[in-house]
């Protein structure tokens, strides 16, 4: 069978969850989705309404105003890497919203492209400790998946008092050249556009670019006496040494010089449409994209928000692919996880979920285990579901709600370590674009076994209910005050201080891994990518898929006819 | 002798009329049809001598309606085509998808198109792209009660207000009066909530009355497209049609070239596929709004048929196999008027009262020299079952001009003999001999001459 079939799942929100659980669910979450909200307010204001005022005055747009004209009317802006180092405090009581940049996928005539706009509202767009390793990382999805890389330059240079958190260090600013010569180097256009300050290693960024616009704004120097002189850059003449008549006519290092923002963006916007448009439309045939048959804004009433509470698989599944229908590869082994193939907005994607609740242990025949972690059949399954994701350049979607891997003799016996280890080179190895999303618990080695970031999928999502983690901190507060308990985890000593020491050094343990496993922790810290409310999940997946298919000929996409799956399915569950 | 030039097996997702009339078209054109059918339809005479696989049960939803068992069916008989005919999966964008992913070709649009049909304002905005008019409304869903108000001050009252994954008549409440549009706004929304699990509501201006327009569309693979000419189905009870006619004896010249021209660029900008028909009021003014667009084969296509000469089954799988249509649009000719009477297993004088049971003798019309057909899947002694819709044959006929057509039609029931159950036909004598009709003075509200004056 050469066909892909997919059948129908999940079922209608009522016979999921009575009304009642549906409230519960849906309410606690919006309380965490009214925060998130909050947050990307705070952030998207900048420095607030006096700096915006301050662009405006000088005739120019903000870098989000930017950004949002550049992008086709109509779509949705994916940002990333909105909450790096949010709320941190740098040198001289200072913050920097978005560490001052704007990293973002948006649709240009037709075309995914990443945008890097440095925030002119946030210190006139100087480079904070972050902002290197968030451009890097920008540009590294971009190269990934061959997107066009454009920049919107305005920038003041580092913001020298943290300098020695972001000049030196193999991902210290010099680097973003580095990246930008690569994405050369591979092939990835790249265009600039110059608005503002563009000031010493600044200056490389936009020279690498294969087409360099500067406003009458704009201006590129190697060293102008900002940088010496400390802060006061505005006043400076630095336009007459590196302004448009200089670098587009006298030395050449710009290519076209124009009078305004606006012009500038639509001329960004002409050349986008010069490149190859999508391979999407290709790749989906004669089907076109259409919303799953259960809606993806159901998601909320089916996701506890409480991470020790079940849900079916299945249902989260049916709210993501089109039409809710799916193929499920190797239903009959590995039940604590499922994986299987969908389209989404089109085109095919693979996808790994792990299960909740208790599912059947075949070591145990008539017994039942716990889901959500990982048994060795379970990852032999993952490993070659992903391995011939890869083989067929299907872009792979793991759905990560999992505490981590069966622990214990029988674990040991049976090798997981071996087997995670395989499963771990696999994914290390694969080529096809792989998207991580953490839908709830993200724990021990099962983070890293399911694509977590340290194995470098092109993005990984998180949503308010994320918990990034080595393990809870109940665990962690047990396993290190080990020797003073007993076999039920209850305090052994009689002394009553020693007692009341141990409790509140426990309590302190718990206490401080939960704070750690906010997702806007590891938001900050570029543990995570983005934090996206679950209703919008399906959106990011469609982009994201729908990215992976646009770039043609850097790597396989295989027809269904020849993907591999379908020996997988045949060996596994065919017709004996 | 060679092999079909198509699809060697076809699956017939449906029943009775329709099925026999799919049936047909297989005959023509040397395909092997295959009949999906109920425990209840088995042994119907229409069935034999026919290959049969049964679905399941009489129930619909355990039978006709279950896709899963559905495509079963196909792949098990071999069946490289399927036909929904109408009603059941016929506008079922997943049920289309789920064909395709198995192998078996689905006779219709491509499901993304479907999909976007089967939506409110997104179909609306894509016709009214292509030029077609709509009722005046808002644009879309609307934000909140203060958007209704100032939407509706702009169309003027009464609107309606309407859920947009509505349906079935529920989600939909009536304001007369800007006093009583904040209460029709939140019992529209309300009511959506509670029944597709969806609050928004978009907005109409609520046009009582006008007549029912339809315009047939066919397509192919490449691009494209044809009209066959319009329909006029205004003779209708509760939305359900009863009497449909072409040309529509009320529609301007003008108006309607219009129409046909923007309704075949229309569906050349959704990429449709296939037959289907776009359905519009026709308002006091005269003037044809879009309302929705049927992807599928209508019950009274058969009308268009004994005008075009043109076979819309045939077509359909023609198209379905990949072939580019044989005709441009100046190759359609549409001649004379012709009108068709659904015969309904129903008792007009109780209250349309469904009336299933045996026919114990079935004597159709003669349909000697092409002015008269029936199309039946009825014989002496079929037991009408009682799961489904009452439909039992559907009498067209054809003359120059309308008097002459419907002349001819009365002609043709006055002949028909059906004893055992009771049946419409004394409701289309009526209506056929009531001046109001004849004259084309009536609307959707109520049925021209029927009940009878006493």
């Amino acid at each position: 069978m050469a066909h892909v079939p997919l059948v129908p799942i999940g079922d209608p929100l009522a016979t999921v969850a009575d009304e009642r659980t549906q409230d519960e669910h849906r309410q606690a979450l919006a309380v965490l989705e009214e925060r998130l909200r909050g947050q990307r307010a705070e952030v998207h204001a900048g420095w607030g309404p006096t700096y915006v005022d301050r662009v405006h005055a000088k005739g120019k747009l903000t870098s989000r105003e930017r950004v949002e004209r550049l992008k086709d009317s109509g779509t949705q802006i994916f940002e990333v890497g909105t909450f790096v180092n949010h709320g941190e405090v740098f040198a001289n009581d200072m913050r920097s919203p978005a560490a001052g940049v704007v990293t973002a996928f948006a649709r240009i005539e037709g075309r995914w492209c990443m945008v890097i706009a440095n925030d002119n509202t946030v210190a006139s767009g100087a480079w904070w400790p972050r902002t290197p390793e968030k451009i890097q990382r920008a540009q590294t999805m971009a190269l990934r998946l061959r997107l066009p890389t454009i920049y919107l330059v305005d920038c003041s240079g580092l913001f020298l008092p943290e300098q020695s958190r972001s000049f030196p260090g193999a991902r210290g600013a010099g680097h973003i050249f580095k990246m930008n010569s690569v994405l050369s180097a591979s092939g990835v256009p790249q265009i600039a556009g110059v608005f503002g300050d563009c000031i010493a290693g600044g200056g490389y960024m936009p020279l690498i670019s294969d087409r360099v616009y500067m406003t009458e704004q704009a201006y590129m120097v190697i060293a102008g006496a900002a940088l010496i002189k400390g802060a006061k850059s505005q006043k400076m003449t630095s336009l007459d040494i590196g302004g448009p008549e200089v670098h587009v006519h006298q030395s050449g290092c710009a290519d076209v010089r124009v009078p305004d923002d606006e012009t500038l963006l639509a001329c960004v916007r002409r050349d986008v449409a010069r490149l190859p448009s999508s391979g999407a439309d290709f790749y989906r045939g004669d089907i076109g994209a259409m919303e799953p048959l259960h809606r993806a804004s159901e998601l909320g009433a089916i996701l506890p928000t409480d991470h020790r509470e079940a849900y079916d698989a299945v249902q989260v599944l049916a709210r993501l692919c089109d039409q809710s229908l799916f193929w499920e590869l190797m239903p009959e082994v590995g039940e604590e996880i499922m994986c299987g193939v969908g389209r989404v907005g089109g085109l095919y994607a693979g996808f790994v979920i792990n299960r909740q609740g208790l599912v059947g242990d075949p070591e145990h025949p008539g017994r039942r285990r716990p889901a959500g972690i990982l048994y060795r059949a379970g990852i032999a399954k993952i490993s070659a579901f992903s391995r011939a994701c890869n083989a067929d350049g299907i872009p792979l979607i793991w759905l990560q709600d999992i505490s981590g891997f069966d622990i214990g003799a029988e674990a040991e016996r049976h090798g997981l370590l071996a087997y995670g280890s395989n499963l771990i080179y696999t994914n290390s190895t694969n080529e096809t674009p792989m998207f991580t999303v953490l839908l709830r618990k993200a724990s021990g080695a099962g983070y890293y076994a399911m694509t977590g970031l340290p194995y470098d999928p092109v993005m990984q999502l998180s949503t308010v209910l994320s918990r990034q983690s080595v393990m809870e901190g109940r665990t962690l507060a047990i396993a290190a005050y080990n020797t003073k308990l007993d076999d039920d985890f209850r305090i052994t000593t009689d002394d009553p201080d020693e007692r009341a020491r141990i409790e509140t050094d426990m309590r302190e343990v718990e206490e401080r891994i939960e704070k750690d496993m906010d997702p806007f922790v590891a938001a900050r810290q570029m543990d995570t990518d983005e934090i996206v409310e679950l209703g919008e999940l399906r959106a990011w997946l469609a982009a994201a898929v729908e990215m992976s298919y646009q770039g043609v000929g850097y790597r396989r996409v295989k027809n269904p006819r020849i993907w591999s799956l379908h020996d997988l399915h045949e060996l596994v569950g065919g017709v004996r | 002798m060679a092999g079909p030039r198509t699809f060697h097996r076809l699956l017939i997702a449906n029943r009775g009329e329709v099925a026999t009339r799919i049936a047909r078209a297989c005959d023509a054109m040397g395909i092997t049809p295959v009949f999906a059918v109920s425990e209840a339809d088995r042994e119907a005479p229409y069935c034999e001598g026919r290959e049969v696989i049964v679905l399941g049960p009489a129930r619909a939803a355990l039978s006709y309606l279950d896709p899963i068992k559905v495509v079963q069916a196909a792949v098990q008989t071999r069946c490289t085509a399927l036909h929904p005919g109408w009603g059941f999966l016929s506008e079922n964008a997943r049920f289309s998808a789920l064909c395709g992913s198995h192998g078996v070709t689905f006779v219709g649009p491509p499901p993304q198109v479907m999909a976007l049909m089967g939506t409110k304002t997104p179909a609306k905005r894509a016709m009214a792209a292509a030029g077609l008019a709509l009722i005046p409304g808002s644009d879309g869903v609307l934000a909140d009660a203060d958007e209704a108000r100032a939407v509706a001050d702009r169309v003027g009252y009464p609107v309606l207000v309407k859920a947009e994954s509505g349906g079935g008549g529920r989600g939909m409440r009536i304001a007369r009066s800007a006093g009583e549009l904040a209460a029709a706004f939140a019992d529209a929304s309300g009511e959506a909530q509670a029944a597709f699990g969806d609050p928004r509501v978009y907005l109409e201006k609520l046009v009582e009355g006008g007549r029912h327009v339809e315009i047939q569309i066919l397509a192919d693979n490449y691009g494209n497209v044809v009209h066959l000419g319009e329909r006029d189905c205004t003779v209708q009870r509760n939305h359900q049609k009863l009497i449909e006619e072409s040309p529509s004896p009320v529609l301007d010249q003008d108006e309607r070239a219009r129409t046909l021209e923007a309704a075949v660029r229309a569906a050349a900008s959704i990429g449709y596929v296939g037959a289907g028909t776009m359905e519009f009021l026709l308002d006091e003014g005269g003037t044809l709004r879009f309302m929705e667009m049927n992807t599928r084969l209508q019950v009274e296509h058969s009308v268009t048929e004994m005008r075009s000469g043109v076979d819309l089954v045939v077509a359909q799988i023609e198209i379905a196999a990949g072939r580019p249509l044989c005709w441009t649009q100046a190759d359609i000719a549409l001649e004379g008027h012709a009108i068709e009477c659904r015969i309904n297993a129903e008792d007009p004088a109780d209250a349309f009262r469904p009336a299933p049971g045996t026919i114990t003798h079935w004597k159709a019309p003669a349909t000697t020299n092409g002015f008269v057909r029936v199309d039946t899947h009825v014989t002496s002694g079929y037991t009408v079952p009682p799961h489904y819709d009452s439909l039992i044959a559907k009498v067209i006929t054809r003359a120059a001009d309308r008097d002459g057509a419907c002349d001819r039609m009365i002609a043709a029931l006055q002949e028909l003999e059906c004893t055992g159950v009771p049946t419409t036909v004394p409701m289309h004598l009526a209506i056929l001999r009531s001046a109001r009709f004849r004259a084309s003075a009536y609307d959707t509200r109520a049925i021209p001459g029927w009940p009878p004056l006493e």
